[in-house]
């Protein structure tokens, strides 16, 4: 068995934290026997950061280089692709760094005819299974996976207030979209249009208007 | 038109309400679009592990000891606004995963082929159903959308996504909001789907426990001296009862009593909640929160919206315009 950690295509929202947890968690598989790759696509400064924080987890990765902007499928499409090419049984995703990753634990178990466990908040191998403890609501659910398995996970690292600037990482392996079979013109067609940037919302009806989707439905009439 | 078909979790005996909020939305939708509105539920049936799966897969119609037992849940579907219900009966035990439930639900998407299918964005299933639904289609995925529009009715996402009647493909939505009007005729047509089997068993569920409140999807975050303002306290609840979400806080606002029971949170826990809501500048680590509402603490970098000013009368504002919306 070998492990994957899908980090995404664009570095953490807000803070590493959850970045250095996923690949904490992916380094219990690594001190178990397994080999374990962290897996980054996107930009350079990007794939730098992401390979110096795996680096420190003593975890091996890998860099996509490429400057397209792809939806959760297309994404998906290219960790699929680097999974075939590592051949890599379970692959877990960094779902709480991004809140755009959480469907690409989906799409890219879909693609590989996988598992998924969603929201797992604890997790750890023993032998051919790995027991995970998941989100489902107001409970914790959990659960034991055996085979090929995708798992999104939010497991946080120490917290941390500063990081040291990455520089180029001279062990980082590379590899562009064609050498993973993936041609980058079909691949354009899982591209995002570009969206205009989010103002900071600064009146109580905008306020109300972005919480809105967040309050819980009533159940009168129901 | 193709169909627009609505994935119905259930509570108990009963629709979720948040599935219901999604069927709200699919009505408004359909109607704009001159689509069919399906409402579809996944219902465990013991009598389905009897039956030789080679003469019950794919089996249309009949009636069953479980269907006449979602009555209830007909009424409830139609007066939302459903065209048509289609029940899948399976034999796999239930639970709010891909793993237990995604086959039967896969016979529901081949069986209706819809173009638009909707998820409850907080309904058990969705986190695990809604994605993968869309994955497996090929949709465009909107994560927390609502039904925009009258007459031209939309769906849009806060991040700018959109589905309209004249975009090509299918697509996925999770809704979070919508308004609920439609009554209407309680006798509909009700397609009972046989699909047994299929669970994946490289999943197995091994037991549950209630969750503890740092996991919590939404999370009202008070600061010590925003707790000790009863006014502003009580602010906080009513908001925190409007998006399900407890008043999280140190322990020293745990008792002036304005955080709710068993939920001190202290500085360096990790939270992940999809939204965050602080009030004042309470000493946690809310770097994890997707999305961050400021109120009464400084417009701070990386949030998504601030209120500045009196914290008591931006929260009674905010709470009203939230149980009007």
């Amino acid at each position: 068995m070998s492990v994957g950690v899908w980090l995404g295509n664009a570095a953490p929202l807000r803070t590493i934290r959850w970045l250095d947890g996923a690949l904490a968690t992916g380094a219990k598989f690594e001190r178990a026997g397994t080999k374990v790759t962290a897996v980054a696509a996107g930009e350079g400064s990007w794939l730098d950061l992401a390979s110096d924080r795996a680096t420190r987890a003593g975890v091996a990765c890998v860099g996509v280089a490429t400057d397209i902007q792809l939806d959760y499928l297309g994404w998906a499409q290219v960790m699929a692709a680097v999974a075939q090419k590592l051949v890599l049984e379970t692959i877990l995703v960094d779902e709480a760094s991004r809140p755009e990753r959480a469907p690409e634990v989906a799409a890219i178990a879909e693609l590989l005819d996988a598992a998924q466990l969603t929201n797992v908040v604890s997790l750890a191998p023993d032998g051919a299974v790995i027991h995970a403890s998941r989100i489902a609501g107001s409970e914790l659910m959990t659960c034991r996976v055996r085979g090929r398995a995708v798992i999104g996970v939010r497991v946080a690292g120490p917290a941390i207030e500063e990081y040291p600037t990455p520089t180029p990482s001279a062990t980082l392996k590379r590899f562009d979209l064609p050498a993973l079979g993936l041609d980058p013109i079909v691949l354009g067609h899982r591209a995002l249009a570009p969206r205009a940037t989010q103002q900071q919302r600064r009146t109580v009806d905008r306020v109300a208007e972005h919480l809105a989707v967040h309050v819980l439905p009533r159940t009168k009439g129901a | 038109m193709g169909a627009v078909l609505v994935h119905i979790d259930l509570d108990g005996d009963r629709p979720h309400p948040s599935s219901l909020l999604a069927l709200a939305a699919g009505r408004a939708v359909a109607s704009s679009w001159g689509a069919t509105l399906y409402a579809a539920l996944v219902v465990r049936d013991d009598e389905e592990r009897e039956r030789d799966p080679a003469e019950s897969t794919g089996r249309i119609g009949g009636t069953t000891k479980q269907v006449r037992a979602i009555e209830a849940t007909r009424a409830a579907l139609a007066r939302t606004g459903a065209d048509k219900i289609v029940v899948a009966l399976t034999d796999v035990t239930l639970a709010p995963l891909w793993a237990a439930i995604g086959a039967p639900w896969q016979g529901i998407l081949d069986h209706l082929r819809p173009r638009l299918v909707l998820f409850g964005a907080d309904a058990p299933a969705t986190a695990e159903l809604g994605p993968r639904t869309a994955a497996r289609i090929g949709a465009r995925l909107l994560m927390r959308a609502r039904a925009i529009g009258v007459d031209l009715v939309e769906l849009r996402d806060r991040d700018g996504g959109y589905v309209r009647a004249a975009d090509g493909g299918a697509a996925v939505a999770m809704i979070g909001a919508a308004r609920s009007a439609h009554q209407g005729d309680d006798d509909i047509d009700v397609l009972v789907l046989s699909l047994p089997g299929g669970a994946d068993d490289r999943v197995e569920i091994a037991g549950s426990a209630p969750a503890e409140v740092a996991n919590a999807r939404a999370i009202v975050a008070i600061s010590d001296d925003m707790a000790a303002d009863k006014q502003i306290a009580s602010g906080a609840s009513k908001l925190a009862a409007l998006l399900g979400a407890p008043v999280v806080g140190s322990s020293a606002a745990a008792r002036t009593g304005a955080v709710t029971a068993g939920a001190v949170i202290e500085r360096a826990a990790p939270i992940a909640p999809e939204v965050c809501v602080t009030i004042g500048t309470p000493s946690l680590d809310l770097a994890g929160c997707s999305s961050l509402i400021r109120i009464g603490g400084g417009a701070g970098k990386g949030a998504d919206g601030s209120l500045t000013g009196g914290a008591a009368a931006n929260l009674a504002q905010l709470v009203r315009a939230l149980e009007e919306a």
